[in-house]
């Protein structure tokens, strides 16, 4: 008896000795990435991440944000200092070409040949958009046209059964807006000096009234004499000087101009098309319900397409092969169609914050479709995404650097600091200066 | 005495060799001594700054990793030829006067506020100190809100008590930015100016005030004649202080207005953070934070002239 007992004590000891050893035999090594974002429903990113984390237990994502318009300053900082560089994070199409050609990312297609036929699956604008020197930097995060949006329950009070379909008619309404007393600023962007976007919105205006920034060479045709850049300009300052363009707009971000819109306080304005969802969404917004997308005023009704999308910094290359296999798992799971071909986080930011997306199997599927439809005409959004957005034209790596000096220039022509002409003139000096280095 | 000298010499020519190494050792226990304070110094000021003028020499633009040459002292001359660097200059100069007037006459009101004797005197103290222990960030974000040209408190304010007729936009409009980012600095660093004029007040002798008083003197004449006189090295400190804080503000801007509207806030602190996150330009960057530091360095050592104290107590 006691010697029964020995042995199943002796099996019991073994067997318990054992047990660590085994899955650790199989078990892959454990690697921490990290992971930087601009500040955008973190909650719901740490989620994304922990879901992510059940399914890849090996892997570790640490997580940091960082504001909007600050992300790109932050970023290089830490590419720079070294210390505290990403191993995957958010990018934009604006920033790509200008980290690309400073050898802070790598180019996708280098490492995980599969990009090449997963790109076949995105929408055009968006592979262009993450794309340099031939090579894809990235999975797309979320794509989106920049589109018009109007509050047509104030625009009807008004007296108008239709939104206005070129600049000029624009200025028009929101003038008898005023007028009316229905809204004291009817029209608002986020032209702040700090806003990627801006430069998005200001494209469209050009784009809408069938003007290009560059010839094919390159070389800026914005500054020719009547050129749409310079009707644009003018139409800016026309509307500010008439009351009608809200003078925050100058130091609005997109979220502030989104709050004016949302609290029932501006009646036009121009932002990712994605914003729709929380204009009518009546958590967020005073006003929900009465918000219309339409195509943007102007002769071509043309507009940005543009994407955000997730890279992988070139540090991860250099940690070796587990951290590229951690790198592409994390990149397939959050960009792409993931383990189970489910999309699992860009179908989820589309349901739950009706973010846009460049995954085009993503076109047919119906959950998405029914949420869509509940906040925005879906026919239009896709006509408008398919017909009438275009990538931004410039995107070199000395961009981003020109968006910067073109934001405060364009800022000095609205405020009648500097003639429309003059500023065109100073944003064609700088590019050339920047193209020449 | 002039015997025992030589007698001394004497017998260190006696002992040759042998003395001489202790008194070498002597002299050189002192540099041995501070040797490490030296290397740490060393390591995090002179390194930073010769790397920094290795930086300023080179053309050094981040996209173009693999190629730094030599370029002298190009990158100076770009700068001061640049029109965006005069207009920041200008800007930071402007700002400059503007921070340095406001906040002396803050302080030394405060001070002589603060300095009457009361029941309140040393809460009022303390809640003085409250806007300088809060950090510029938090300071910064806290007046953007008050700024908010749809929704700010100062809009409120002055429209409810009549001084605006209608809502205005405060971070919107090139003149008015730059006073919002003035009157912010006074909110947070005035107190720390109060406070030293104050501690100075405090230990200006009671029968000087008096003795003005019996000889007929005035409230401005005894301002004049025997508070200001004691206050004049702390303002010159001060002095010394807002004009550094004027040339290397960039908190504030960060947070406030991002160098906007139109450039009119672009100071040269900012304009050197631009040129190196923004435009990547690491060595005009560099050139432009050794204008700024030469520019600080020439005020102070003007002011620090002016600070001599026993010139100003005669």
């Amino acid at each position: 008896m006691k010697g029964r007992l020995l042995i199943w004590l002796a099996v019991l000891v073994l067997t318990v000795s054992l047990f660590p050893v085994l899955p650790a035999a199989h078990a892959a090594p454990q690697v921490t990435l990290n992971f930087m974002v601009w500040t955008f429903a973190v909650d719901t990113i740490q989620e994304n991440i922990k879901r992510f984390q059940q399914r890849y237990p090996n892997i570790n994502v640490r997580l940091t944000d960082y504001n909007w318009g600050q992300f790109p300053d932050t970023i290089v900082a830490n590419f720079v200092g070294g210390s505290n560089a990403p191993d995957v994070l958010y990018s934009s199409d604006h920033w790509l070409q200008q980290w690309a050609a400073a050898g802070w990312i790598a180019p996708l297609d280098d490492y995980f040949p599969q990009v090449k036929e997963m790109a076949k699956s995105f929408s055009q604008y968006a592979v262009e958009g993450m794309s340099y020197k031939g090579k894809i930097y990235g999975l797309p995060y979320y794509a989106d046209p920049m589109a018009f949006f109007y509050n047509e329950a104030i625009v009807k009070k008004a007296g108008f059964s239709l939104p206005p379909s070129t600049w000029e008619e624009l200025l028009q309404q929101a003038k008898v807006i005023k007028e009316k007393g229905l809204v004291k600023y009817p029209i608002g962007f986020g032209f702040s000096q700090q806003e990627p976007f801006s430069i998005e919105v200001f494209i469209s205006m050009v784009y809408s009234r069938g003007g290009n920034l560059f010839d094919k060479d390159m070389n800026p045709v914005f500054d020719r004499s009547g050129s749409a850049t310079i009707k644009a300009i003018e139409w800016v300052r026309d509307a500010l000087r008439a009351g009608v363009l809200d003078p925050e707009t100058l130091q609005w971000d997109g979220v502030q101009a989104g709050n004016a819109m949302r609290a029932g306080n501006q009646v036009y304005s121009i932002s990712r098309a994605s914003a729709l969802w929380s204009f009518n969404n009546p958590q967020q917004s005073k006003e929900a319900g009465n918000f219309k997308i339409a195509l943007m005023p102007g002769s071509t009704h043309q507009t940005v397409g543009f994407v955000r999308f997730y890279a992988m910094s070139s540090q991860v290359p250099k940690r070796g092969k587990d951290a590229l296999d951690a790198a592409w798992n994390f990149l397939n799971y959050f960009g792409g169609p993931g383990p189970d071909n489910s999309y699992p986080v860009v179908r989820r930011w589309a349901l739950d914050f009706g973010l846009g997306f460049a995954q085009m199997p993503l076109f047919r599927d119906t959950d998405i479709l029914l949420s869509f439809g509940k906040w925005v005409d879906v026919p239009l959004l896709q006509r408008i995404g398919q017909r009438y957005s275009k990538v931004k034209q410039g995107l070199t790596p000395w961009f981003a650097q020109w968006d910067v000096f073109t934001r405060a220039e364009l800022q000095k022509a609205y405020l009648g600091q500097q003639s429309p002409e003059q500023t065109a003139k100073n944003m064609a000096a700088k590019w050339n200066e920047l193209k020449r280095k | 005495m002039a015997g025992i000298q030589e007698r001394g010499a004497a017998a260190d020519l006696r002992l040759g060799r042998a003395r001489a190494r202790p008194r070498r050792a002597v002299a050189l226990y002192p540099y041995l001594s501070i040797l490490p304070t030296l290397l740490v110094v060393a390591l995090i000021s002179v390194y930073p700054l010769l790397f920094a003028l290795d930086l300023s020499v080179h053309r050094n633009i981040l996209t173009e990793p693999l190629a730094h040459p030599f370029v002298g002292l190009r990158n100076f001359a770009e700068t001061f030829g640049s029109y965006y660097f005069v207009r920041a200059l200008l800007t930071t100069l402007r700002f400059t006067a503007m921070i340095i007037v406001g906040t002396l006459a803050y302080g030394i009101a405060v001070s002589l506020f603060l300095n009457r004797p009361g029941r309140l005197a040393g809460a009022s103290r303390i809640a003085i100190l409250i806007p300088w222990a809060i950090p510029t960030v938090m300071a910064a974000i806290i007046w953007r809100w008050i700024f908010n040209g749809n929704y700010g408190a100062l809009n409120a304010l002055l429209v409810s008590i009549g001084v605006l007729p209608e809502y205005i936009s405060w971070l919107g409009n090139p003149l008015l930015a730059q006073l919002s980012l003035v009157l912010t600095h006074i909110w947070k660093w005035g107190p720390l100016a109060a406070i030293m004029c104050l501690a100075t007040l405090q230990v200006i002798p009671r029968d000087l005030y008096e003795a003005a008083y019996i000889d007929g003197g005035g409230g401005w004449a005894v301002f004049r004649f025997v508070t200001l006189p004691f206050l004049r090295p702390t303002i010159l400190l001060l002095l010394i202080l807002e004009t550094i804080a004027g040339f290397v503000t960039f908190d504030l801007i960060y947070v406030l207005t991002g160098g906007g509207p139109a450039d009119a806030t672009t100071m040269l602190a900012w304009f050197a953070y631009a040129e190196i996150f923004r435009f990547l330009n690491l060595g005009k960057g560099a050139a432009i934070a050794f204008v700024i530091g030469a520019l600080t360095l020439g005020l102070a050592l003007i002011y620090v002239r002016l600070l001599r104290t026993e010139e100003l107590y005669s």
